[in-house]
């Protein structure tokens, strides 16, 4: 039975994720240590490019960025591809830098997957998949966006993580 | 022809000016087309006046010039070269895109960041930068208010790359439309830092350059060679 963790928005719903514990373990356990932590409770979605992706977990409002653990090992070698409606890890350009930040693919971003154990193909690890509230998703990925800071792609008014539950 | 892109040139990394500055100096390409972002910053051409890293690099540029065709394309990061620059140098510039004929086909040459449409707002940033208006306002300023608007964006982006940011790619409808228009059926382009090939549809593919980084581990230093035949290859340097 996989686990599921709901994450309520603030003003527009509940979006449920499943997640694949069997295809990417540590990637589900990191990501639950960080929910069971309350981690992501009170975080936004900093970054969204409709037809692209949605980004969060990682900034409050006001783009102050919240303290993280160390990276995690890239599981984007299971398997699991980017496609419309997954949730991945974010990284920096490090493939094992993944740590709190997720993105949720709103379009089939097959350019985003593991092609080769390489600084450069190692691709994003997708962990789990949106199966309630992607009418949420649909939402959010329209909102108008704007710069804050050296920062692009900012939603204008926040799109807040009220808190991040396992059901 | 040989193309590399997305060096980033700085002071700051002697190492890969150094394996740039020796690629230069051996290349027996009949052409070289550098397509964008070969600096990390410009902040115009009047630089080059200051003495410093930006005249050591504009005397690599002179001195392969004179060897063979050097066609210079603006990045995201050095649109600000301009003819002061070419002429001081020999190279040409070019516009983004540019198709270029050689052998039997017909090459579409790009930099990349026209093509990341999804990126919409640095699409508007873009369209204000390349403006006539806000470059002749930008260059007005001295140099030394230049320099540091450029130390500043780079404490920026220094910043965003520690951020987990996820890149968009070149969208592929945008890059077919391209090399329909250009009547082209390969498009090279760099920006992106992702190296590799993608076949776009039957007809059309696009080819992507590496970024270069003497110290990344492996070092990334490579140049794409396109023969008359139309193979490519990619050479690698370090």
């Amino acid at each position: 039975m996989n686990p599921k963790v709901e994450l309520h928005i603030q003003g527009q719903g509940v979006v449920t994720l499943e997640l694949d514990e069997q295809k990417a373990p540590k990637s589900v356990a990191n990501f639950l240590d960080y929910v069971k932590k309350g981690h992501y409770d009170g975080t936004i979605f900093h970054r969204v490019i409709d037809g692209f992706m949605i980004q969060g977990g990682g900034f409050e409002p006001g783009m102050k960025q919240r303290p993280t653990g160390g990276g995690i090992t890239n599981e984007a070698d299971n398997g699991l591809k980017n496609e419309k409606y997954t949730v991945a890890m974010a990284r920096t350009n490090d493939p094992h830098s993944a740590s709190a930040q997720f993105f949720i693919n709103v379009a089939d971003n097959d350019f985003l997957n593991h092609k080769s154990p390489t600084p450069q193909g190692w691709g994003y690890a997708v962990f789990g998949k949106v199966v309630g509230g992607q009418d949420v998703v649909d939402k959010l990925r329209g909102v108008a966006t704007g710069r804050k800071g050296f920062h692009d792609d900012v939603p204008l008014q926040d799109v807040v993580i009220d808190k991040a539950v396992v059901v | 022809m040989e193309c590399i892109s997305d060096l980033h040139l700085q002071a700051a990394h002697p190492a890969t000016f150094q394996a740039w500055r020796r690629y230069m100096a051996a290349t027996q390409a009949d052409a070289l087309f550098l397509l964008g972002d070969l600096f990390e910053a410009w902040v115009g051409d009047d630089v080059i006046e200051a003495g410093g890293f930006e005249a050591e690099c504009a005397e690599v540029l002179r001195a392969t010039a004179q060897r063979l065709p050097v066609f210079f394309m603006a990045g995201n990061r050095d649109f600000l070269v301009g003819e002061r620059l070419a002429r001081a140098t020999g190279l040409a510039l070019l516009q983004d895109p540019t198709v270029f004929s050689f052998g039997e086909r017909r090459w579409l040459l790009s930099h990349g960041d026209a093509l990341c449409i999804g990126d919409t707002e640095y699409q508007a940033f873009r369209a204000q930068v390349r403006g006539a208006a806000w470059q002749q306002g930008f260059l007005a300023q001295p140099l030394a208010v230049r320099q540091a608007v450029a130390r500043g964006l780079r404490r920026e982006s220094e910043a965003l790359k520690r951020s987990d940011r996820v890149y968009s790619d070149v969208d592929t409808a945008a890059a077919l439309q391209w090399l329909r228009s250009a009547d082209a059926e390969v498009l090279v382009h760099g920006h992106t830092h992702q190296p590799a090939e993608h076949a776009l549809d039957a007809r059309h593919r696009r080819i992507v350059l590496t970024d270069w980084d003497a110290e990344a581990v492996p070092p990334r230093l490579e140049a794409l060679r396109i023969a008359r035949e139309g193979t490519v290859q990619r050479i690698g340097l370090a």
